[in-house]
């Protein structure tokens, strides 16, 4: 096995982070690097470049998830193959990027990403801008903050991420079923949680 | 009907989401081991409205002629028609639940 660390993401560090999910390539080793308030959650694999097969992408997604849900951390989500020669380069990125690190939790913290759909029937006659309109007038209060994402089917009514507390994910489940109460004719799909993918938008690049 | 997947996800969300989103690293600042000077770019904000945007995008292209032309008289103010916004949720920021 060589030194190649796979970074799932960066957490605040307190020393007892232990996760228990099978990561990427099969790995079950999956720890913490640590440096000063950050640790990055990592595993170890043979390539740079990983396979973009479904399971490691699940593994991917498993992996942060048995951080947010079963350790109850929150979690600022690297993008699928940011795989690091070893420690020292990992830690480099921990040092130098702490302060954008540090906000970018701050800004998340306590929080999961929960994605809604809402899909017409083809051919359904439907006033997209209301029932978008009612459906945010409903989460809003329920969540700290919305992106609407991609409408990429004539179908696709409503798609949304929503930034929720983790106190307050038992009402946006009453409201979700409010929602689904309201629109029969409308199929709701609602997933998560997911690590505040669409909350933080960061690029590190070497000069 | 809702078609849940609560504590677990769909492949295709998944997909989406974490192959186009999330921390990006530049490869050479994941394999060097001496300390590179890095630049981090923090996309925090997204722009308030399309509208007002090409608004004062037009404003600027007008400015931009008159100056090229010689028209602008730089000694007098500038007016530009601001238009009433409405409340937006920057990407990521939070706001307080309503009471």
């Amino acid at each position: 096995m060589s030194d190649n660390l796979y970074a799932y993401g960066v957490t605040p560090d307190d020393g007892s982070l232990a996760v228990d999910a099978t990561g990427v390539d099969g790995s079950e080793d999956v720890s913490t690097v640590s440096h000063g308030p950050l640790a990055a959650v990592v595993s170890p694999v043979d390539d740079m470049d990983p396979e973009r097969t479904d399971e490691n992408v699940r593994a991917h997604d498993d992996v942060l998830r048995a951080v947010m849900v079963d350790a109850e951390r929150t979690v600022v989500p690297m993008q699928f193959g940011m795989v690091f020669k070893g420690k020292r380069p990992l830690k480099n990125i921990l040092r130098t990027g702490r302060p954008t690190f540090s906000r970018s939790l701050n800004d998340i913290d306590g929080t999961y990403e929960l994605g809604v759909k809402l899909v017409a029937e083809e051919g359904a006659t439907v006033d997209r801008e209301a029932v978008a309109e009612r459906v945010d007038e409903r989460l809003a209060p329920v969540s700290v903050g919305t992106v609407e994402n991609d409408l990429f089917s004539d179908r696709l009514v409503v798609n949304s991420s929503y930034l929720v507390e983790r106190d307050e994910r038992e009402a946006f489940d009453e409201a979700i079923d409010d929602i689904d109460e309201a629109y029969d004719a409308l199929t709701l799909q609602y997933t998560g949680p997911w690590a505040p993918y669409n909350f933080v938008d960061v690029a590190i690049e070497a000069k | 009907m809702t078609q849940r997947a609560p504590e677990s996800s769909s492949l295709a969300d998944a997909l989406d989401r974490i192959l186009d989103k999330g921390i990006v690293i530049d490869v050479w600042a994941r394999i060097s081991i001496i300390g590179l000077e890095l630049i981090t770019i923090e996309a925090r904000i997204v722009v308030a409205s399309v509208d007002t945007f090409i608004h004062y995008a037009e404003e600027i292209t007008t400015l931009e002629q008159a100056s090229a032309e010689g028209e602008l008289d730089t000694g007098g103010k500038i007016a530009i028609d601001e238009r009433e916004e409405t409340e937006t949720r920057p990407k990521g920021t939070r706001t307080q639940p309503a009471t």
